[in-house]
């Protein structure tokens, strides 16, 4: 730390000497600008050093310097003074300026962890939005197939599907905080692709106050919830069932819901990951303020809920 | 000589636009082949095969309860079988190896005439038992009875009035009390009346461990162990100021390494 210290002092001392002689009345101004320029960072330097350093550690420098200076340069009024002047200052301003050097450095550790968090964030919003293969491909073959008995009915599949990817693509979001009429209308538009390829067996209700529509919700989970009411619910139900949306506020959070009338949650099924990604992903984004429930209505089905705190996004200009 | 009798299939898919879709292009290809019969799901496509008896049967994989995988496993050596797919880059590879023929949703007329003409060539022969296919394609597709034994990953619960399915990722402590079980996660506790004696049994052992005739802990809630006065080991959970108390015969858990 001593050493540290001095480094600056000695490199501005030489300085000047090197600049001199090439240019006499600029070098001069300039290298006292350097020399002033040079005391300032010393003193900053000092300063801190001063502040930060324990009492124990300055004592045990204090009588160094005492010994180096005194003994062995023979300045003793200069070095006693320089140890009086450095117990002053940390005395005086040590622990405001302590505090400060410590706020600096919990606010670049907090900004590390912010930035942490936005980029964990981002890579597991991008592994919940990854389109399955699966539903594209599906989707596509059965409007092949409408576009030869039902055109107008293809036609309309093919625009929910457009629709669909509109949203669902991470890179049509625009970087925008989605929100939650955006997250509904893109569920919309899978249940009436989903509707279609089940062939009757699967109905849908949306019950979302049109003053809900503008509150923050995070991308692609509702989408999740639809899906394994879908896949888990209704698929292996031969007669199919009814999934409902729904939002409302609940003692200032935003309640949103997938409720299915299928076969049931099953303990030991599979199909946890994409609900183990939500409850992640709330944890990185709300810190514990918001929370996934899964429960069982008393008419059968499942019920899966996430509640996060209640904000609206900005209009969009 | 006489004529041989006309070809005969089923097709199974549960979305019945693909199932129409195959059944127009396979008359188109195959205006010979009788379609004798549908069907939406695993289950139904094994029962009409074995009612009918088919010599082809087309199979949809992933269909809901009874899949693909497992109707052709139940059909094997009884009819030809064709996979049917929209999208299993492994299952094509595993086909290519195989005996079986695919089809790729939706199915293209030009590559459906050719699976008709390779299975013209198979009619003359008996259907192949596709040992080795169905192994290598169930070991990755999962669902087959001899999958390692499934453990509870949720708890069917009751908190007030409502019941929950909580994660066991979630879940602290399991608690013996009168009539009941305690569920104790960080935010809140719940009931279920399941024994800890039934319970142990379906819980994986390598996640929860039974501490005491009335406790079972999840491994990773366990933050230390300590002893009480009378000399037992103590659990203390993270998330809960609750203090579990470990019986004698469970104490060689927490020996020292």
């Amino acid at each position: 730390m001593n050493t540290d210290r001095r480094n600056p002092g000695t490199d501005n001392a030489a300085e000047p000497d090197k600049s001199g002689p090439a240019s006499r009345p600029m070098g001069i101004r300039q290298a006292f600008r350097e020399i002033r320029k040079g005391a300032v960072v010393v003193w900053w330097g000092f300063f801190d050093w001063v502040a930060v350093v324990s009492w124990k550690a300055l004592l045990l420098v204090a009588l160094l310097s005492l010994i180096i200076g005194a003994g062995i340069f023979n300045l003793p009024n200069f070095t006693f003074l320089l140890i009086v002047a450095s117990f002053i200052v940390k005395v005086v301003a040590g622990g405001k300026r302590r505090a400060e050097l410590t706020a600096d450095e919990a606010n670049s550790r907090a900004e590390t962890e912010q930035l942490e968090r936005t980029v964990l964030e981002a890579r597991m919003e991008a592994l919940q939005a990854q389109i399955e293969p699966h539903f594209l491909f599906n989707t596509l073959g059965s409007i092949d197939q409408l576009i030869q008995t039902d055109p107008p009915r293809a036609s309309k599949m093919q625009q929910s599907l457009i629709r669909y990817l509109r949203s669902a693509m991470p890179q049509m979001r625009e970087g925008r905080r989605p929100s939650l009429g955006q997250q509904v209308d893109l569920c919309r538009a899978f249940l009436e692709i989903m509707a279609v390829r089940m062939d009757g067996r699967l109905q849908s209700v949306v019950i979302v106050p049109e003053g809900l529509k503008s509150a923050v919700f995070p991308s692609m989970m509702l989408q999740t919830l639809v899906e394994n009411a879908i896949k888990h619910g209704l698929e292996p139900k031969p007669e199919g069932g009814l999934i409902e949306i729904g939002a409302e506020i609940v003692d200032g959070q935003l309640a949103v819901h997938v409720r299915d009338t299928g076969i049931g949650f099953m303990p030991t099924g599979e199909g946890g990951v994409g609900l183990a990604n939500i409850r992640e992903r709330l944890k990185v984004l709300y810190k514990g303020r918001a929370e996934l429930i899964i429960s069982v209505p008393p008419a059968g089905g499942t019920c899966a809920a996430i509640k996060v705190p209640y904000e609206t996004a900005p209009a969009p200009a | 000589m006489r004529p041989l009798p006309a070809p005969t299939a089923v097709v199974a898919d549960d979305e019945r636009l693909m199932r129409d879709q195959i059944v127009a292009r396979l008359k188109e290809a195959w205006p010979e082949l009788l379609i004798v019969g549908e069907a939406s799901n695993g289950r139904e496509a094994i029962d009409i095969v074995r009612s009918v008896g088919p010599d082809i049967v087309f199979l949809d994989i992933s269909m809901p309860g009874t899949d693909g995988i497992e109707a052709a496993r139940a059909l094997a050596g009884q009819a030809h079988v064709v996979f049917v797919t929209a999208h299993d880059e492994y299952a094509i590879r595993a086909f290519e190896q195989g005996a079986v023929d695919y089809v790729l949703k939706p199915a293209e007329p030009a590559r459906l005439a050719l699976t008709c003409q390779r299975l013209r060539e198979r009619l003359k022969q008996a259907p192949d038992p596709m040992h080795d296919l169905l192994a290598q394609l169930s070991q990755r597709l999962g669902p087959d009875g001899l999958k390692p034994r499934e453990y509870m990953r949720w708890v069917q619960a009751s908190v007030g009035a409502t019941i929950r399915m909580i994660p066991t990722s979630e879940i602290l402590f399991f608690r013996a009390e009168d009539k009941y079980t305690r569920v104790q996660t960080q935010r809140f506790e719940a009931l279920i009346r399941k024994p800890i004696k039934e319970l142990i049994d379906e819980l994986d052992p390598n996640e929860f461990w039974q501490i005491h005739r009335s406790t079972v802990v999840r491994v990773d809630a366990v933050d230390q162990v300590s002893r009480n006065l009378r000399g037992n080991q103590v659990v203390h959970v993270k998330g809960s100021d609750e203090r579990l108390e470990v019986s004698r015969t469970f104490n060689h858990l927490f020996k020292q390494m």
